[in-house]
């Protein structure tokens, strides 16, 4: 297969592998010529200043945003056709929570790939979405309004959404903006607990400070790729230096460099 | 009354009974077909769609009619009316993708010239030497009467395919509806599904020419839905009351106007339509115009009642008469004003979600904001039982905490 011999053997066995992506607006390319593999079973993270192409990346990624040049595989297949197999959480503010549409009703969107357009809803049906609900910590807020819902909320409901889907790699924009922190926990419980399933999760994430506690992978992110491996190997001072442009003070970077120490997380 | 009766009833002649029946498939369909064009927010392209028919019409008038010397022939005007709808359609599409306006310019841009090419074309329509002229105006306002049986089966077919296809899509159209770009991830071809969208809105404007006329069918396919969003929470649901009632607009409309054989049967429905938004207007028990009046006064008393519970709990004296009013009739309050046991322990529970209320709001200040009168309603309505928790066992350590200091 000529299409195997094109990319390399841990691309092969890679959930995800991007290989010279470029997304442009116009003229002005958003992401240019980014490779990264993600490793199966790891937490990775994207990490970047505001602009630097994280969210178009992963749309690309998701076939939303048409890429300009590049190949996305998942296991090694063209990520067209494996589309089943990656489940997606949008960012909170993308949709209308104003619509008529309760708890059970979104999370029930997810399973639309088992859905024939002659079949109704059935009880395993909405078991299913009860279940993630509950991994979620939402069962009680079934058959809530999803205008009711507080920020925290709206997030574990996509979050549930796309469980249901029980794909092998999961990909989350910005799963901590404005989120409460009981909320911050119960997702990162839950992506946690994913990834000792042996699933794969590739998160866009803003907050610098999180990153040594959640994720064990990253992706440091400039329009171009600036580093990318282990937090350990590639969430280096220098790195960030260069992610960020001289926007990070030298104190904050001492800060982000100590190594993780549980008794000092989250303290006020 | 008593004609109008026989036709309520399907009793007053073969092609009445048809124009009826396939005036309610109409309004199922326009129903249906607007709920989703609504909660995707496009709801103004129909009026473009209608607008944009007019040429088409009147050009398949004069080029029939130039054929047989009269140009009504209702497949043909109605193929016309398709074709331009679906040109003006690419032009909204087109200016609002390729310029800087906004899709609502590009829709009175595209809807106003059409209409008036439109216009001219009728003019001169009066001036040929063909028959049927007069007919034509039937097609701005609506007019049933003198349907001949093919044209009120053709609607009919045309109607009950429109139905079937949108129950066929009904789950793309909601996906897309909702969140399009999930939607894609889902494998769901959202241009082609917006596209199926807009087309089944064009055929639901094109048959109701004849019915309702161009300038009102576009009440049809947004009336029925905002109706039906007063009733219904859920999306599935409100689609399918947005098809019944269409349905009993298209019925209670053309069932008039067949008794009245003097008024317009467009107009008839559209009203029939909006006596029915009205009725839910006022009456619908979640967001009608009684319930909300009705919540607020649950509210204030609500907050009467929270109020003197805490001034229970503080030991502090009441003195507004609601609050004393509120607390006697629950029996938390004894005639001299001294509280009952039971009211001893709403007060202590009122304390208590206060307290957690007053955590939540000092530990996440911008979710706080989010929530509709916070504090008010029971904590456990709005949190998580996690999330409870986490708060509970911060009281506790800033109880335990205050009592050691």
């Amino acid at each position: 297969m000529t299409e195997s011999q094109r990319i390399s053997d841990e691309a092969m066995k890679s959930p995800l592998a991007i290989q010279g992506l470029t997304v442009s607006y116009g003229h002005r390319p958003v992401v240019h010529s980014v490779d990264f593999i993600t490793p199966p079973g790891s937490l990775s993270a994207i990490v970047g200043p505001n602009g630097a192409g994280k969210s178009t990346l992963l749309k690309a990624v998701l076939g939303i945003t048409r890429r300009l040049t590049g190949e996305v595989y998942i296991f090694g297949q063209p990520v067209e056709a494996m589309s089943r197999h990656v489940a997606y959480v949008p960012q909170r503010s993308s949709v209308d929570w104003d619509f008529p549409a309760t708890v059970i009703d979104v999370v029930v969107m997810g399973l639309f790939r088992d859905l024939r357009w002659w079949q109704l809803t059935r009880r395993h049906h909405r078991q299913r979405a009860l279940e993630s609900l509950s991994r979620v910590g939402m069962e009680a807020f079934a058959d809530r309004q999803i205008g009711q819902l507080s920020g925290g909320q709206q997030q574990r409901v996509f979050l549930a959404r796309a469980l249901t889907q029980q794909a092998a790699l999961t990909i989350l924009d910005e799963p901590f903006a404005g989120v409460d922190a009981a909320t911050e926990k119960a997702i990162v419980e839950v992506l946690k607990q994913l990834k000792r399933e042996g699933r794969t999760l590739l998160c866009v994430h803003h907050d610098l400070a999180t990153v040594r506690d959640y994720f064990d992978h990253v992706l440091l992110l400039n329009v171009r790729r600036i580093a990318a491996g282990p937090v350990d190997e590639a969430f280096t001072a220098r790195h960030l230096q260069a992610t960020y442009g001289g926007r990070l003070s030298p104190m904050q970077l001492t800060r982000l460099m100590e190594p993780a120490d549980p008794a000092n997380q989250r303290s006020e | 009354m008593d004609t109008w009766w026989l036709a309520l009833t399907f009793r007053l002649g073969y092609n009445t009974s048809l124009v009826t029946l396939g005036t309610m498939l109409l309004g199922a369909g326009a129903g249906m077909i607007g709920t989703f064009i609504l909660l995707r927010k496009r709801s103004l392209v129909s009026d473009a769609i209608s607008h944009a028919t007019l040429p088409g019409l009147a050009l398949a008038f004069i080029l029939v009619g130039l054929i047989q010397g009269d140009g009504r022939w209702l497949p043909a005007l109605l193929a016309g009316a398709a074709g331009s709808a679906a040109f003006g359609l690419w032009a909204v599409q087109r200016i609002s993708e390729r310029t800087r306006l906004g899709e609502d310019a590009a829709i009175g841009a595209v809807l106003s010239t059409f209409f008036a090419f439109g216009v001219v074309l009728i003019t001169v329509i009066q001036s040929m030497a063909v028959t049927g002229q007069a007919g034509l105006t039937g097609y701005l306002v609506g007019a049933t009467a003198g349907m001949l049986a093919s044209e009120a089966q053709l609607i009919a077919l045309c109607a009950l395919a429109v139905l079937l296809a949108i129950l066929g899509l009904r789950r793309e159209f909601l996906m897309v509806c909702f969140d399009a770009d999930f939607a894609r991830t889902q494998g769901v071809p959202t241009g082609r599904i917006d596209l199926a969208m807009l087309a089944l809105l064009m055929v639901v404007v094109v048959i109701g020419l004849k019915v309702t006329g161009l300038i009102l069918i576009v009440a049809l396919t947004i009336i029925p839905p905002v109706t039906a969003r007063f009733w219904s929470d859920r999306p599935l649901r409100m689609v399918a009351l947005a098809a019944v009632l269409g349905t009993l607009a298209g019925y209670l409309g053309v069932t008039l106007s067949a008794v009245a054989e003097g008024l317009p049967t467009g107009p008839l429905i559209v009203l029939a339509a909006f006596a029915l938004f009205f009725v839910s207007f006022l009456f619908s028990p979640r967001r009608g115009v009684l319930a909300s009046l009705l919540a607020y006064q649950r509210f204030r008393r609500r907050v009467h009642l929270r109020q003197g519970l805490l001034a229970v709990a503080r030991d502090e004296p009441i003195f507004d008469d609601l609050t004393l009013k509120v607390l006697r009739r629950r029996g938390y309050l004894r005639r001299d004003g001294v509280p009952t046991l039971p009211g001893r322990a709403a007060a202590r529970d009122a304390e208590h979600e206060e307290r957690l209320w007053a955590l939540y709001r000092e530990r996440y200040p911008e979710d706080a904001l989010q929530q509709e009168h916070s504090g008010l309603t029971p904590i456990a309505h709005v949190l998580s039982p996690d999330a409870i928790m986490t708060l509970e066992a911060e009281l506790l350590g800033d109880a335990s905490a205050g009592s050691r200091a």
